[in-house]
């Protein structure tokens, strides 16, 4: 603003872009304060008695009703949810992970004439909405069950399903973007690595798997994220709520509001489901939303 | 689904032809072809190129395009699902929904919705990429808007329809400014369908704002100095150096809001809960196909063949959108 000043063009439209501006920066710090504002909100009401959360909307609580976690963990039926959540994240993670890592190297750095066509046959899955999947998926996870009860295992678990489905959905993402990251590696410390004497697999494992550690991590949190707040392939195929994940428990929650009327409770839920993805924003959020952009930009 | 909210940005870096320097980073970085060890490294790494690369791929195919193609053709049938007649009805399906006032009112609601969001979020993004770059705390503010973006759309979608219940803070604070003019049965169901897209805009935007933002950080600061030299305003700047110049990000920001918007789900889900239906005027295709497939709340007859025609409709939508916004974006190809 002040070389606007210094050259001197007092003109009309300098006058609206400087108005124009602070207008902007202000709405900007006003919706800043209203995501924090949210995110106290939240709490607030979630250690609120019902009661207080009708009388009092916008205070801090007249009384800390630390108990609403502890009904929403055990009456609620949060807690076995969080156990379901963290167990199927944790283990499609890992595999899609296992799966994605070795196939992008594999197209990024080893691939022949066939690796293009490859990466582009995963990268048009990303165009495909959920949708596409719902009618199939829910046909499949019935016929599973009732194959592996009739002839296999003699019992099936509807949660194993949605894991393959998380798997297999996941993958057309996690492995183009690694193709890109590997590909963005230098080569030089590959061949100084087979001029050692490593073998190829070896090469992956010890030298180029490290190189691409911020992209693997990248599409970690990412796979996480994205996992975590999945709701509707669980709303499908796990009709048994013992065995349903954190969103689904809570929309479940919800939906006994009009008998149960625990506002408090439902508040404490949404801390639950909410906290852990916060926390790890803040302690990876950076770096990933880095790397994520500089991945879309490429 | 969510997965896809950040599956489908590189996805979209390609659809957008973003894609262009591959081959000679490819070239780049397979030098050893060429040199004097490259024969039997080639070999050797060939060994294990399928190793690698098979069970992702075996389990793509399986487990993903044969339950796409899968669904593709249950869409030509009648059926409720294993146990029932099995019938082959063709088009039937397409053109009794095309027939349906409720298919054609959430067909009409997910584009409304998804056009009216898009541009609310491309108007915040402007904003945000004229001043951003000289605010002061602006890394601060980009971390503090990209937080609704990572909270799962069920908790967004019960906070803010709390806040807006007959007798919630909204109501209340309007009550309290002596605004009772203003106050409204929000989630009444002409009303709902607005206040989940101020909802939706609230928790979406801050991701496209920070992706705008990583492209205006790729301008060269020198652009701004000399155009602040020769006296251009930041809504000059913006018009004459910002906006030409992030246009590529601006495309890929449209295919990434095209693909999530479309298959908006999980917030009109939770401002009824699961016990209620929403109303025919907050409906989307996506809450739409759900009850089909689930046979809605009542315990309905599912109906597999027409949910799984919206499966396809949606994708066919998607596409075409995402082709348009290729369209729009390289209207004018810009030179530096």
């Amino acid at each position: 603003m002040d070389v606007l000043q210094k050259v001197g063009r007092p003109s009309l439209s300098s006058a609206l872009s400087t108005f124009v501006t602070f207008v902007l920066k202000v709405s900007l710090w006003g919706w800043v304060a209203i995501n924090l504002a949210m995110l106290v909100w939240i709490f607030f009401n979630s250690v609120k008695s019902s009661r207080d959360i009708f009388a009092n909307p916008a205070g801090p609580p007249t009384t800390w009703e630390w108990g609403n976690f502890w009904t929403a963990l055990t009456t609620s039926g949060l807690g076995v949810a969080a156990i379901n959540t963290v167990v199927l994240v944790v283990v499609s993670v890992a595999v899609i992970m296992l799966l994605s890592v070795p196939a992008a190297y594999a197209l990024a750095r080893l691939g022949g004439r066939s690796a293009g066509p490859i990466v582009s046959l995963f990268s048009a899955g990303m165009s495909v909405p959920f949708q596409a999947f719902a009618v199939p998926m829910v046909l499949i996870s019935v016929g599973l069950s009732r194959f592996m009860i009739e002839w296999v295992t003699g019992a099936w678990d509807p949660r194993i399903t949605v894991a393959i489905f998380y798997v297999a959905l996941s993958l057309p993402f996690s492995v183009f973007v690694l193709v890109g990251y590997f590909r963005s590696l230098p080569s030089e410390l590959e061949e100084a690595s087979a001029l050692d004497g490593a073998g190829a697999f070896r090469t992956f494992r010890t030298v180029m798997v490290p190189l691409a550690k911020s992209g693997i991590t990248t599409v970690t949190v990412l796979n996480v994220l994205g996992l975590w707040n999945e709701t509707m392939i669980v709303l499908l195929l796990v009709p048994n709520q013992g065995m349903q994940t954190l969103n689904v428990a809570l929309l479940n929650f919800y939906s006994d509001m009009q008998y149960t009327s625990d506002w408090g409770g439902l508040f404490a839920g949404v801390v639950i489901v909410v906290a852990p993805m916060v926390l790890l924003y803040f302690w990876v959020g950076r770096r990933v939303v880095s790397g994520m952009t500089e991945g879309i930009g490429k | 689904m969510t997965i896809a909210r950040h599956s489908s940005a590189t996805d979209a870096g390609r659809l957008a032809g973003l894609e262009e320097p591959e081959s000679s980073l490819r070239d780049r970085s397979r030098p050893s072809r060429r040199g004097r060890i490259g024969g039997a490294l080639d070999r050797a790494r060939r060994r294990i190129y399928l190793p690698l690369l098979l069970p992702a791929l075996i389990v793509y195919v399986v487990l993903f395009i044969v339950p796409a193609l899968y669904g593709m053709a249950l869409s030509f049938s009648s059926w409720a699902g294993l146990g029932t007649t099995f019938r082959w009805v063709g088009l039937k399906n397409y053109t009794g929904l095309f027939s349906s006032p409720v298919f054609l009112s959430s067909f009409w609601n997910t584009l409304v919705l998804t056009a009216v969001v898009g541009i609310a979020i491309f108007l915040i993004a402007c904003g945000a990429m004229i001043v951003l770059r000289t605010t002061k705390g602006h890394s601060f503010i980009r971390s503090a808007v990209f937080v609704p973006f990572i909270i799962s759309p069920i908790a967004i979608g019960l906070s803010v329809s709390f806040l807006f219940n007959p007798n919630g803070l909204i109501n209340t604070v309007l009550g309290l400014l002596g605004l009772d003019g203003l106050q409204r049965p929000w989630l009444a169901a002409d009303n709902i369908l607005q206040v989940i897209m101020v909802g939706l805009t609230w928790s979406a935007a801050g991701f496209y704002v920070v992706l705008l933002m990583s492209a205006v950080d790729g301008i060269p600061a020198s652009f701004y100095e000399s155009a602040q030299i020769e006296g251009a305003n930041l809504l000059q700047q913006f018009r004459h150096i910002t906006l030409p110049l992030t246009r590529d990000m601006i495309s890929v920001a449209a295919v990434l809001w095209v693909i999530a918007g479309i298959k908006t789900f999980e917030i009109i889900i939770a401002f009824t809960g699961t016990a209620g239906t929403p109303p025919l005027q907050a409906r989307s295709l996506a809450v739409e196909q759900y009850l089909r497939v689930t046979g809605g709340p009542a315990g309905g007859i599912p109906q597999m063949g027409s949910a799984a025609a919206i499966g396809v409709i949606m994708t066919i939508i998607t596409v075409v959108l995402i082709l348009l916004s290729r369209r729009i974006s390289r209207r004018e190809p810009l030179e530096m």
